[in-house]
């Protein structure tokens, strides 16, 4: 069975991805399972999703912690904590990251267990959809591509079933030329067997009766919102261009999370902290002094 | 008031009694056949003046839950009351004060649940609150009841249990029958159960903090469960401790379960509630034909006193579970909870019985209890055994007969 494990944000298509792969391995013959995991829906918050593959009946369900292929659609996911989606991943996993940078680059950032393959999904996306931060054709196709055991006219028609519902023809149509262009653009990796262990007992314990502020779901710390940095579930960043800012203020009134403050130049300041690049404050802007930008990109400014 | 003064209270009444005496601050409620005696009446004391507290009426059972609970989160005492269809309307904010680990006491006035619609009792009601996370006291009678508050605000308030307790009485067999009650001397009660004060954090003005947090991915959740089930158990160790102290105030002694007649019992009837006082009339009538029967009343239902019910039962050879209520299809809901407080026990019975009766508050006679010791002796199958009669029959074909004469249905 191959295990396939999906990282990326609510709005990126992740939980799509792992279907179109799902459907592409089934057309392919395979035993297939797909699903995904994710908390109150929310645009940006990290989501996880999966696909199993098999040749034979799958008796094996809920998330994956040890992956074959670990498929990473949005790389700003490896910088938090709480995800990590790194977790899990052995020598034996190989490792698919969106980027644009080089594997040498991200290994130096981040602990891959082993050298990670790399394509600039985004760019491909944007060009081909105009929407460079929707993945699902691109990350299943860069899945299917490197497993190797999935026919490109069964991923095409996976395509076809799982957008075609939704999409308009033409824009079908360049998500079937998308995945013509990933997958050509990718080699099928061999994928190494996972080591058979022998079963051992799980290390279970006893608990013991606490005081009731412990034992029942109460916070005593009051205003803890802060502490959430809500600031990574961005895929597109506001910048506000200070030459031109008239300090109407329209974004301070309009961030629907409270995250500009004013400074004491009278200027608005995004706490980038806890910003969830929703962008309103850009489309509200009246003199569109706010510029979008990749977030990948941004953090480095 | 004479030190134990003797009055002729409903069930209902003893309940009222029981939160007068108890100085219980808040009292959220909404009226439902056959507990509404208990809300009208304390409506009527913290209207003149009796009782000091708040009492407010509720726009539903789901609410009043939600108050009660939220009240209990602020530290003061809390009573609240339901019954059948009222409770099930409450269901989801039972789990949920529960969870959020809140002292208070409820009453539930048992009725049975539609359909078809009843006002006469049957424990489907209570049953169905079973795995909420409450502690539930079980009464037989009207005295029970009121004491059971008493104990039950003890139970709920200690630090280490810290949930709600449900007292349950039998509408109309209970709720609205009159019979001597001891009112403790309030001097004495208030010794006994003081003014509450939490030990655990309440909610303040201008101290924000949050009882119920959302959790994912199942450590958490189930972290908080399994302390929920350690308190409920602990609750059993505390109801000894109060109980030990209640007996030395007020000289009525309640175990986790009574045991009437049961030292050479060969039959056992295993019963809760008002009915129990049946069993026991009907215990004493087979000894005088010479049955050596027994009867052993619950009165702790959750946490479900396993020890207690071994203790009893162990050595005796043919015990029947007496269920009034039923899970269609699987039969009574107490019956497999004692099996296995039994099963893996040495010197277990020999044979189990699980009957169901009292249904819709039809009536268990001094017969039927002679037809379960008549299977108990025989080699039949386990059952379930339903207490239904030929006259049972006939009352259902005369309703029958009526519903389904347009038709020229039944006409036996």
């Amino acid at each position: 069975m191959i295990q396939v494990r999906f990282h990326g944000r609510g709005g990126q298509g992740i939980k799509t991805a792992s279907q179109i792969l799902g459907s592409a391995a089934f057309n392919s013959g395979f035993q297939a399972q797909d699903f995904p995991l994710y908390g109150a829906e929310r645009r940006g918050a990290p989501i996880v999703a999966f696909t199993r593959i098999s040749p034979t009946p799958i008796l094996e369900r809920g998330p994956i912690s040890n992956p074959n292929l670990l498929l990473i659609g949005d790389e700003t996911l490896l910088n938090d904590s709480q995800v990590a989606p790194l977790c899990g991943a052995d020598e034996s996993t190989i490792v698919f990251v969106n980027s644009t940078k080089s594997t040498e680059q991200i290994q130096k950032q981040f602990p891959f267990p082993a050298a990670p393959l790399i394509l600039d999904l985004t760019d491909r996306c944007q060009n081909f959809l105009g929407k460079g931060h929707i993945l699902s054709t691109a990350l299943a196709t860069a899945g299917a591509r490197i497993l190797g055991n999935i026919d490109l006219k069964d991923l095409l028609e996976a395509v076809k079933m799982e957008l075609g519902q939704s999409l308009k023809p033409e824009t079908l149509q360049k998500n079937l030329e998308l995945t013509q262009d990933i997958f050509h653009s990718l080699s099928p990796c061999t994928i190494p067997e996972k080591p058979i262990k022998a079963l051992a007992s799980s290390p279970l314990i006893e608990l013991k009766q606490t005081p009731v502020h412990e034992a029942a779901p109460i916070i005593l710390a009051p205003g803890n919102m802060a502490l959430r940095k809500t600031g990574n579930w961005r895929m597109q960043r506001p910048k506000i261009d200070y030459d031109h800012c008239n300090k109407c203020l329209i974004c301070y009134a309009r961030c629907p999370e409270g995250t500009i403050k004013i400074d004491e130049d009278g200027r608005p300041q995004i706490d980038y902290e806890h910003c969830k690049g929703c962008m309103i404050c850009a489309q509200e802007c009246p003199g569109h002094f706010i510029q979008t930008i990749r977030e990948s990109e941004g953090a480095h400014e | 008031m004479n030190k134990h003064s003797k009055m002729m209270l409903t069930g209902n009444k003893a309940a009222a009694w029981g939160v007068r005496l108890a100085q219980v601050d808040y009292v959220p409620a909404f009226p439902i056949t056959p507990q509404t005696e208990i809300v009208e009446t304390l409506a009527q004391w913290f209207s003149d003046g009796t009782l000091t507290g708040k009492y407010t009426n509720m726009d539903s059972e789901h609410s009043m839950f939600m108050a009660a609970g939220a009240a209990a989160a602020t530290g003061v005492r809390v009573f609240t009351a339901s019954s059948s269809q009222g409770i099930l309307h409450g269901m989801e904010a039972l789990y949920t004060i529960a969870g959020w680990r809140v002292p208070l006491v409820m009453v539930n006035v048992s009725r049975a649940l539609a359909t078809p619609i009843t006002l006469e009792p049957d424990h489907n009601d209570v049953m169905s609150t079973r795995d909420c996370g409450m502690v539930q006291l079980h009464a037989e009678t009207c005295q029970e009841v009121l004491d059971f508050i008493l104990i039950g605000h003890r139970i709920a308030e200690h630090p280490q249990v810290a949930l709600p307790v449900l007292v349950n009485m039998d509408g109309f067999y209970l709720s609205f029958t009159r019979e001597p009650v001891v009112l403790p001397e309030p001097s004495e009660v208030a010794r006994f159960l003081p003014p509450y004060k939490s030990e655990q954090p309440v909610f303040k003005a201008s101290q924000p903090m949050a009882r119920a947090s959302a959790v994912f991915g199942g450590a958490t959740y189930s972290y908080f469960k399994i302390q929920q089930d350690l308190a409920v158990r602990q609750a059993e160790t505390v109801f000894h401790e109060v109980s030990e102290e209640f007996a030395q105030y007020f000289g009525r002694n309640y175990g986790p379960v009574e045991n009437f007649m049961m030292d050479d019992a060969e039959f056992v009837f295993v019963m809760s509630n008002s009915f129990a006082t049946k069993g026991k009339a009907a215990v004493l009538e087979l000894r005088k034909q010479g049955i050596k029967a027994g009867l052993l009343k619950l009165r702790l239902i959750r946490p479900f006193p396993t020890q207690a019910i071994a203790d009893s039962l162990l050595g005796h050879h043919k015990v029947a579970v007496i269920d009034q209520n039923l899970s269609p299809g699987m039969g009574g809901i107490l019956f497999p909870e004692i099996v296995t407080s039994l099963y893996s026990r040495i010197n277990r019975p020999e044979k189990f019985l699980s009957v169901i009766g009292g249904l819709g508050g039809k009536d268990i006679l001094k017969e039927d209890f002679f037809s379960i010791v008549e299977h108990l002796r025989s080699d039949k199958s386990e059952g379930p055994l339903f207490l239904y009669n030929d006259d049972d029959l006939k009352q259902f074909k005369k309703v029958s007969h009526i519903a389904l004469a347009e038709k020229g249905g039944s006409e036996s």
